[in-house]
């Protein structure tokens, strides 16, 4: 690196330059970097320090959290000079001897950490606070850790883990054979990363990897011309190479195979903010350095429909030539007759909705590496990347280079959280034309704003619904329409636009449905994959709308819920008739005490409030929601194996990509107690699409169903054959014990086998499941999943009247999950996806080049969040492994409305448009208190 | 992101500080806590030619009470005068405001001359300097001057300080006997910029009327905004609910909100109103009960 010498100064010391010494983990470490660097940059890279993580490079997410002088700071807005002879404590300092700390402990124990993202930032921030308060308060706790955010726990377990050091037992009591379904096994990936050795995206890189630049689209919608590269290179010679749209060889993708809509790099024309059109490759901080408005690229703007009004109606003006009036895809289910039943009902309400745009903001941008490797004479891809779909980024890989598939090979890095942001395409083809182009391993860390403005988020939704019921309170009929804006590509559009006509009903049984979809192309931000693929925007509306009718017959909510909810033995407007394992109504049941007191305990303050003249008001309010596990109709089957070794362990090849929802710890327990064993006895083999078999997407809230039936099938299958090697009964037990297997009466030394593969395996079991539905006629008739979860949720809030500010007091969340594999995690998943559902409510609101970062795009905190109580409805479902459904989406469905409905009950107001942010809400109160409508 | 290279050089003394400025003027940036500026830097808004670097200056890191008067040395971190007794007991409106700017890493690093310096008008800081009547001491090569808080605010970023000139301390005025403070602020979230504050300081007469007020809100306009019309409304008066109305709705004239991503101009202006009434609520109960907080 190079340093202009300040002239006039005497001495290299006084320049700042020369090393700067200091003391890292309790050990001397010299730093040879400019004194400006950023802390977090310098123990990355200078000391490969790795456990300390970059989120936003601007202070706003903590994650780069280490102790200077033992007080928490952020590393990335630290500079190296400022801790010249001073004390740096990172997450790799905390555990001692190869043991973990008491705090790192009841991180373990507790379930604090999913991705692990956040956990260095946590972990350092408690420390902190420990270190001078050995047994704090609640409030306490949540200070020290305000600036910490974490996306995937709802921060209970981290309070409940940093609370408990002062008090708890944190040993663990792993389960014997035959216990692991049910039991709360601590996290088998736990510890690597509690200790900063877990490897995310941006984490590992080979030696002499270029870094890649990707320069983006300033304007919504433009044509573009690139000037001469030449000259662009002789004048900034660090670049080494670039990429354009001419060097991919097939310039197009798409998770789905039509439309392959959206290209590597935009060829001429783009159609977003944010959009690829040229890479730049080189040493990092040179290539970094060229200023952005040097780059040889000549803009002709266009308009920009950046709204599906302006789309829809915008005659001839296509977004993309293939799509007539900007529709990506049409959803529609058709049941029984609206038109004739509306006429009929007794009582029929009618409401507008709309949401805006939802970011995923994991706290790890997207982040890897490619290389080429030659294996066997060939040529290789090799993709090291944070993803939710492996499989699903080799062939998408291979596609753009015109390989042939087994000539990509992807093996994913620790993922810092998804929601299916990254269950799309980012960084790979970016990565994988390069490093093919270039011959030279290619890394990329996107930038938050670059990562923020190019990838998908959740679909803004215009939705109109009508609903009726009998006098009885019977629902008798639905009209649904709703549009989502898609943006640009259509990546997840058509998924969205397809599951929310089937599930725009609710869970309630209902005769006459009507539900239409569009997906429509804008200029906007690409919508995809988001926790819920629409589910949760439309939950809002018809939530909303049921408790209006229940208010209009005079029916309690929760009742009125209870009357309609659809049941075993019901058809859905599918028609589909559900075989089992439908617990709405003993969620709702669960509730019911909760949903009594908390109705009683806000009327109580309300009257107390009002004598006193206090301008705060508290209400309850409740929402269900059904999500079908898997895709709809599409198929989605999970391949496992699972081998047993000489050595007497069990090695589990799993390829259901962890990405904090625990399948590195279900999939085990699934498998340890289908097989008879202890799940200490299993080893795993992560996702690797070399080495595991395809267990598809992490997505859908899919895995825990549909890879852990593949997983006790592979477990189920290997027992089978070692039953018969030991001649015994296909029901004797079964042990391992050292290199001995014992089966029944029998005992064979594992030693004495030949191996059937080079891993290793002397035998290997296997197991296959695809979900069985059937596909949907053009009214969107049939079977779409074989299986729904259920929930119903109730939010007790407080609104102050004066700021038109919410806080959320109490969340009580009741899932019927069919069978709780790991009940921390299920408990996990629940409260993380309530913190997502609260953002979704209240603050959260994409807007392109406005909210482009963690400062102003806003994610709850840790002072954000209500108390949580779930309730675990375990309704088993037959088709499910030892009876389990799903959970990850299903958790973030209902607390919007949840949230609205208590919002309601508390000030009379209806939110019409999220988030219902203070200025919206106050707006609406005012309105209200004059008896208008806004 | 790594910012554009630039010159560092770390500061022996505060006269070599002001030596290096009084030599590179507006091309050198001081470095304090850096949680404004290397945030920037990062991104590339702020490309400073050289930085001089501050933190060396262990004798800038201090906090003096004489006869109830607070002075605060430009080294001087947010989180020491957070949890500063003296502070507290002295100054209970900077003691009021200080947990709702960032979180604890920020407040660790970040120091109140640089975030004065700074001069950004959605911060909370500036308004409180202005309600409690604080002075502003710049040194350059050539001297020192005091500045008062009201004049040292020029505009969205802009300070009196001349290019040259360093923020060296700040110094609060003794708060007199039967006073009462307040600092209110309704943010999107904990630790988040308030989308508007008010920094309310009333002290009472022998009468127990209203003997003086000042009244200043933040990210109400393009610097902290001094309610001066409405703290006159108060000033000789019996600080009840309606004198207190009054001062409120008068506030709410006086404040210039742009409106931004989190909320409009129009809720800025409402809540200037509502917040100026709950800081003045506070304030004159806290004044009549002698408490000052
Ligand atoms: C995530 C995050 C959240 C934040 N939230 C808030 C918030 O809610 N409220 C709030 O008020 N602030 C907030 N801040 C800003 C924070 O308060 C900064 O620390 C403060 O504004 C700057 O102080 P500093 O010492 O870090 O100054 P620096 O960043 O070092 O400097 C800021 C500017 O002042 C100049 N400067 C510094 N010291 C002097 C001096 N002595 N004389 C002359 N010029 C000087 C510098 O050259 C620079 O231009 C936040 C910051 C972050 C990163
Ligand atoms: S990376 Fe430092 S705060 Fe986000
Ligand atoms: S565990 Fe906190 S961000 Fe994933």
């Amino acid at each position: 690196m190079n340093h202009p010498l300040e002239p006039g100064l005497k001495s290299l010391a006084e320049a700042g330059l020369g090393s700067i010494a200091l003391t890292v983990n309790g050990r001397p470490a010299l730093l040879n970097c400019a004194p400006p660097t950023r802390l977090a940059h310098a123990l990355r890279d200078e000391l490969g320090l790795t456990g300390t993580k970059i989120g936003c490079d601007a202070g706003d997410c903590g994650a780069c959290t280490v102790l200077l002088d033992g007080k928490q700071v952020c590393s990335c807005i630290t500079a190296v000079a400022q801790c010249a002879g001073r004390e740096v404590t990172t997450i790799e300092g905390l555990a001692q001897d190869g043991k973990l700390n008491r705090l790192q402990q009841a991180f373990l124990k507790y379930g604090a950490a999913q991705c692990g993202i956040c956990t260095p930032g946590m972990l350092m921030a408690a420390s902190d606070l420990l270190a001078g308060n050995a047994a704090p308060t609640q409030a306490e706790v949540e200070d020290a850790l305000g600036g910490v955010l974490c996306r995937c726990t709802g921060y209970q377990k981290i309070v409940e883990s940093v609370l408990a050091v002062a008090h708890d037992d944190l040993t663990l009591e792993p389960p014997t054979a035959g216990r692991a379904v049910g039991s709360r096994l601590a996290r088998l990936d736990g510890v690597s990363k509690l200790t900063g050795a877990e490897k995310y995206g941006a984490d590992e890189y080979p030696a002499g990897a270029l870094w890649l630049r990707v320069v983006r689209s300033p304007h919504a919608r433009a044509g573009f011309t690139l000037g001469d590269l030449d000259a662009f290179r002789r004048k900034y010679p660090q670049i080494e190479g670039f990429i354009t749209a001419a060097d991919v060889p097939e310039n197009s993708f798409c998770v789905f195979p039509v439309p392959k809509d959206q290209p590597v790099l935009a060829d001429g024309h783009v159609r977003f903010r944010g959009e690829a059109v040229l890479g730049l490759l080189g040493e990092r901080d040179a290539i970094i350095a060229i200023p952005e408005a040097e780059m040889p690229i000549t803009w002709q703007p266009r308009h920009a429909l950046t709204e599906p009004e302006e789309a829809l109606t915008a005659t001839g003006d296509l977004i993309h030539d293939f799509a007539p009036e900007n529709v990506l895809c049409r959803g529609r289910v058709v049941k029984g007759d609206v038109q004739a039943a509306f006429p009929m009902a007794a009582h029929v309400v009618e409401e507008n909705f709309r949401t805006s745009y939802v970011e995923h903001a994991y706290i790890e941008p997207e982040a890897g590496y490619a290389e080429v490797v030659s294996q066997g004479g060939q040529e290789r891809l090799r993709l090291f990347v944070c993803t939710q779909t492996p499989y699903m980024d080799k062939e998408e890989v291979a596609r753009v280079l015109k390989l042939p598939h087994d000539r990509v090979r992807v093996v994913p890095s620790a993922i810092g959280g998804g929601f299916g942001g990254k269950l799309d395409i980012s960084v790979q083809p970016l990565l994988a034309v390069a490093a093919w182009k270039l011959k030279r391993p290619v890394r990329i860390v996107y930038t938050r704003p670059e990562s923020m403005a190019s990838t998908p988020k959740r679909h803004p939704s215009r939705i109109r619904v009508r609903l009726g019921c009998d006098k009885e309170g019977k629902l008798t009929a639905m009209d649904f329409a709703g549009d989502f804006n898609t943006g640009a590509y259509a990546s997840w559009g058509s998924t969205v636009a397809n599951r929310v006509p089937i599930h725009a009903s609710g869970p309630y049984a209902l005769p006459n449905v009507r539900a239409l979809t569009r997906a429509v192309y804008t200029n906007n931000a690409i919508a995809g994959a988001f926790r819920g693929f629409g589910v949760p925007q439309a939950c809002i509306a018809t939530e909303t709308l049921m408790d209006e009718l229940a208010e209009k017959c005079g029916i309690d909510a929760l009742e009125f819920r209870y009357r309609n909810a659809i049941r075993a033995g019901d058809a859905t407007a599918c028609g589909q008739v559900l075989q089992a394992s439908a617990g709405l109504d003993q969620c709702l049941d669960a509730l019911r005490p909760a949903w009594a007191g908390a109705k009683e305990a806000s009327a109580a303050f309300n009257g107390q409030a009002i004598r006193s003249g206090s301008r705060k008001r508290r209400g309850a309010g409740l929402a269900c929601m059904w999500y079908g596990i898997g895709n709809t109709v599409i198929a989605n089957p999970s391949t496992m194996t699972i081998g047993l070794r000489a050595s007497g362990r069990v090695v589990l090849y799993n390829g259901a990509q962890e990405i904090g929802q625990g399948t590195y710890t279900i999939m085990p327990q699934i498998a340890a107690d289908a097989l008879g064993v202890p799940v200490s006895l299993i080893d795993q083999v992560h996702s690797d699409t070399d080495l595991t078999e395809d267990a598809g997407k992490s997505s859908a809230s899919r895995q825990t169903f549909v890879s852990g039936n593949a997983a006790k099938f592979a477990a189920e299958d290997l027992r089978r054959q070692l039953l018969q090697l030991a001649g015994t009964a296909a029901d004797a037990t079964l042990r391992l014990e050292g290199t001995a297997l014992i089966a029944g009466t029998s005992r064979i030394d594992l030693q004495g086998l030949t191996p059937i593969n080079e891993r290793g395996d002397l035998a290997l079991g296997s197991g296959y499941f695809n979900p069985p539905t059937v596909p949907l006629d053009a009214d969107g008739q049939g079977v779409p999943y074989a299986t729904f979860a259920f929930a119903a949720q109730l939010a007790e809030v407080e609104v102050d009247l004066d700021y038109g500010t919410v806080k959320v007091l109490h969340i009580h969340a009741a899932h019927d999950v069919g069978r709780a594999v790991n009940p921390t995690q299920v408990e996990g998943q629940i409260h993380g996806g309530i913190a997502q559902g609260l953002g979704l409510a209240l603050m959260e609101e994409y807007i392109s080049g406005k909210t482009d970062n963690l400062h102003d795009y806003l994610i709850p905190t840790v002072g954000d969040m209500p108390r949580i109580t779930t309730y675990l409805i375990e309704d088993a479902e037959p088709l499910g492994p030892y009876g389990a459904k799903g959970v990850g989406e299903p958790a973030l469905v209902p607390t919007a409305p949840a949230i609205y409905s208590a919002i309601r009950a508390a000030t009379g107001v209806r939110v019409r448009l999220a988030p219902a942010t203070p200025d919206r809400l106050k707006a609406a109160l005012k309105a209200h208190e004059a008896g208008q409508r806004l | 992101m790594k910012p554009a290279p630039f010159r560092y050089a770390a500061a022996q003394s505060l006269e070599h500080a002001l030596a290096l400025k009084a030599e590179a003027g507006e091309e050198a940036r001081f470095l304090a806590g850096g949680q404004s500026l290397i945030p920037a830097m990062n991104f590339r808004l702020a490309q400073p030619a050289m930085l001089i670097d501050l933190n060396p200056l262990d004798d800038l890191d201090y906090i003096t009470v004489d006869n109830g008067a607070l002075r605060i040395g430009a080294r001087t971190r947010y989180s020491r005068v957070e949890h500063c007794a003296e502070v507290a007991r002295w100054q209970p409106l900077l003691a009021e405001v200080l947990p709702n700017i960032a979180h604890p890493q920020i407040r660790n690093r970040g120091t109140l001359c640089g975030n004065l310096s700074n001069a950004d008008p959605a911060s909370e800081l500036p308004a409180v300097m202005l309600a409690a009547g604080a002075r502003m001491h710049a040194h350059s090569a050539g001297g020192d001057r005091w500045i008062a808080a009201a004049d040292f605010f020029i505009n969205l970023f802009e300070t009196a300080l001349q290019p040259d000139e360093m923020l060296v301390e700040i110094e609060l005025p003794a708060l007199p006997a039967r006073s009462g403070t307040c600092f209110i602020e309704v943010a999107r979230r904990p630790g988040d910029y308030a989308m508007a504050g008010v920094a309310a300081s009333l002290t009472l007469d022998a009468n127990g009327r209203c003997g003086s007020a000042s009244i200043a809100l933040c990210n109400a306009g393009p610097t902290p905004m001094a309610a001066a019309a409405a703290a006159q409304l108060l000033i000789g008066g019996v600080l009840d609910a309606e004198a207190i109305a009054a001062a409120a709705a008068q506030a709410q004239e006086e404040v210039e909100p742009n409106g931004n991503v989190h909320c409009t101009a129009d809720y800025q202006r409402h809540l200037a109103g509502v917040l100026t009434r709950r800081a003045l609520t506070s304030a004159a109960a806290r004044a009549r009960q002698g408490t000052s907080a």
